[in-house]
């Protein structure tokens, strides 16, 4: 443990006195403070609060996390090429102490920074505020609705000749990217029902978001009922709605954790039940909401730095620090990649093998780049505690452990 | 109970290149014997695989073939690294850190405590005479200075076997004649000492056996006081003869144009 520590305390260090820890805090402090006067939101106070929270603590998250990357790649490596790696390998210490410590260090120097820029935020930003556990509508997962439509969609005569071409599994993964966005029509009228995994105590709202400009047009005018409790929805032009659900007092309650809508409009509604439609509890705080996040980009920064640190222990400091940021490109650029490739029937078996690697960088590399906690954050949605606790548990001390095992294996090697 | 700090028992090292095709065998079948409280001069040519086998022995490499231990452990054991302490051929500090942090830093990784650990740099400082300066990132360093430093770090886990590389390379006549007199002094006390060194006449001065390696193999061994002449002689007469050194005829030529 004292040799760990030592180590630790070497690599801050390191950062302190060649000034790096002091460039990243004072670009993050400048990047926290400046965001605000060069960014126009859509002019609502909510709004702006939302762009402030997700893109000046997304933008320090993202600047820690190239640099330190980056770092951990590079460091290795060069203390490797300049020999002072086997004084510290000839001491009573082992190499994978060496390589956590290394990672331990880096992560702490990058939650130092992104502890400091949460600090800013909690200044701006009211901590008191309230924030939601969002809760989707209990339903069959999207590829089982794949699977369930695939024969009548490959049998009907609208369906495109290159599609029933194409392979099964290529066409199966399009319905279930498509599964996400169905719709659902509620005419004028009618009721639709959705089940939640709702609780019965604790203050109760439902959200329904409208992607398009169309819809955001119509005045949508309903009633939302849950066991004893609704709330009416009317003349609405906004994006997001925000329905609160009250006690009824003295009606007759309805099935538990179903959740109806009854369209008293003139118009009939569409609406995408995996997408548009949330019931929100009441949680905690923002700044409780803050805390969580936190500890959820520390994580992921931790996993980041030691896959930087193993890739620092087994290549040269340039090929390094190269492909670590190249890894960060395509992690962020893959779902796009996969998303927008222009031949999504994949043709051409090239597209496929590449598509195949892209989808593989993006599976693996999701957590890392998915900045969810960041959306959560600014939309005052609750960061799960399940969710940060698997972080810690898998990026932070899993993932690490495993890839300073690794490295001191590739230190070893790189030796003999 | 084991006698001897450092045991090597026919070993050999063949370096591979990407796709494990042989190369170069720079070690072979080397038996060697270190025993407890001498001072063991490893000799050679350049290239006749001193280095390697330091490396060997300090478990930075794996033999091909043959068995190492220290003091009868496995080299890459913590326990036998516990026991070791190396000061490499070039000094290889941290530049960023000052001659006390490095110490802290080192004694830090043989698990010593704070105050065993500042104790023991205060000392070290003092022995090598750089207390003065002891607050100075090693990074401005003279090469000699550093090489001060990294000889107290060597030492300050007070190990029971020092491994030394070249030790006075780099080192004024005033700091050279320290560190021999530092070597005896060490092992009167009992410390087993390896010194590697192309400076015969220091190595001559400093050790009680020698082993002269060439093209990776013992081309001899023995005694400083049975080698009945000087270590130059002895050094020339194991590996010197047999090499036709030409000089380039060009260079014989008076005058010329370039």
């Amino acid at each position: 443990m004292k040799a760990f520590l030592e180590i630790v305390r070497l690599e801050l260090r390191r950062l302190s006195r060649s000034k790096a820890l002091a460039a990243l805090a004072a670009v993050s402090l400048v990047w926290m403070f400046a965001f605000p006067h060069f960014v126009k939101s859509d002019g609502t106070v909510t709004g702006a609060r939302e762009l402030y929270v997700h893109f000046s603590l997304g933008g320090v998250f993202v600047i820690c996390l190239v640099a330190l990357a980056a770092s951990a790649a590079g460091s290795l490596s060069h203390e490797r090429a300049q020999k002072r790696l086997q004084l510290t390998a000839v001491r009573p210490v082992r190499i994978f102490t060496l390589a956590l410590a290394r990672s331990a260090a880096l992560t702490l120097a990058g939650a130092l920074v992104l502890a400091l820029s949460a600090a800013v935020l909690a200044f701006n930003v009211d901590l008191s505020r309230p924030c939601d556990k969002v809760l989707s509508p209990v339903m069959e997962s999207p590829r089982a609705e794949a699977e369930k439509m695939y024969d009548y969609y490959m049998a009907s005569p609208e369906t495109p000749d290159d599609v029933k071409k194409a392979k099964k599994s290529v066409v199966l993964r399009l319905l279930t990217q498509r599964a996400f966005d169905n719709y659902m029509s509620i005419p004028a009228g009618d009721t639709a029902s959705w089940t939640f995994d709702a609780p019965e105590e604790g203050e109760l709202a439902v959200r329904l978001r409208f992607t398009n400009d169309f819809e955001t047009r119509q005045d949508v005018v309903g009633e939302f009922r849950l066991g004893s409790r609704n709330g009416v929805m009317t003349n609405i032009t906004q994006a997001v709605v925000r329905v609160p659900l009250s006690e009824r007092g003295g009606a007759a309650a309805g099935e538990r954790g179903v959740l109806n809508f009854r369209n008293n409009g003139d118009a009939g509604l569409m609406l995408r039940p995996r997408r548009d439609i949330n019931l929100l509890v009441k949680a905690d705080s923002f700044g409780w909401n803050v805390v969580r996040a936190y500890l959820e980009l520390v994580s992921i920064l931790a996993l980041t730095i030691s896959f930087g640190v193993f890739l620092g222990a087994g290549l040269g400091r340039s090929v390094a620090v190269f492909t670590m940021v190249s890894v960060i490109f395509v992690s962020v650029a893959s779902s796009d990649i996969i998303e927008l490739y222009p031949d999504q029937l994949e043709k051409d078996s090239k597209d496929s093998v590449g598509l195949a690697i892209t989808r593989t960088v993006e599976r693996m590399t999701r957590p890392a780049v998915s900045f969810r906690p960041l959306a959560a954050l600014a939309a005052d949605e609750r960061v799960e505690p399940r969710e940060v606790a698997s972080a810690l548990a898998v990026d932070l001390v899993a993932f690490p452990f495993v890839l300073s095992l690794l490295s001191a294996f590739a230190i070893v090697r790189k030796q003999e | 109970m084991n006698e001897n700090a450092i045991e090597l028992k026919g070993v050999s090292k063949t370096f591979r290149d990407f796709w494990l095709r042989p190369t170069v065998k720079a070690v072979d079948g080397l038996d060697m014997t270190v025993r407890k409280g001498e001072v063991f001069g490893l000799l050679g040519p350049n290239g006749s695989g001193k280095s390697t086998t330091i490396k060997i022995i300090l478990g930075l490499l794996t033999p091909s073939a043959g068995s190492v231990t220290l003091f009868g452990l496995p080299p890459k054991s913590v326990e036998a690294r516990n026991r070791l302490g190396y000061l490499p051929e070039l000094s290889y500090l941290h530049p960023f850190l000052t001659a006390r942090e490095t110490l802290m830093y080192y004694a830090g990784l043989c698990g010593l405590d704070r105050r065993v650990s500042r104790e023991r740099t205060d000392e070290l400082l003092d022995m090598i005479g750089l207390s003065d300066v002891a607050k100075r990132p090693v990074g401005g360093f003279s090469k000699g200075m550093a090489r001060r430093v990294a000889l107290a770090s060597a030492l300050v886990g007070r190990p029971e076997l020092l491994i030394l590389d070249e030790p006075t390379s780099g080192l004024d006549p005033v700091s050279t004649n320290e560190v021999k007199t530092l070597v005896k002094t060490l092992a009167k006390g009992g410390m087993t000492i390896l010194t590697t060194s192309h400076l015969l006449a220091d190595a001559g001065d400093m050790c009680d056996r020698v082993m002269i390696l060439d093209r990776g193999k013992t081309a001899a061994e023995g005694w400083m006081d049975e080698l009945g002449t000087s270590l130059e002689k002895f050094f020339l007469a194991k590996v010197g003869e047999g090499r036709d050194f030409k000089i380039a005829p060009f260079l014989l030529e008076a005058g010329g144009e370039s």
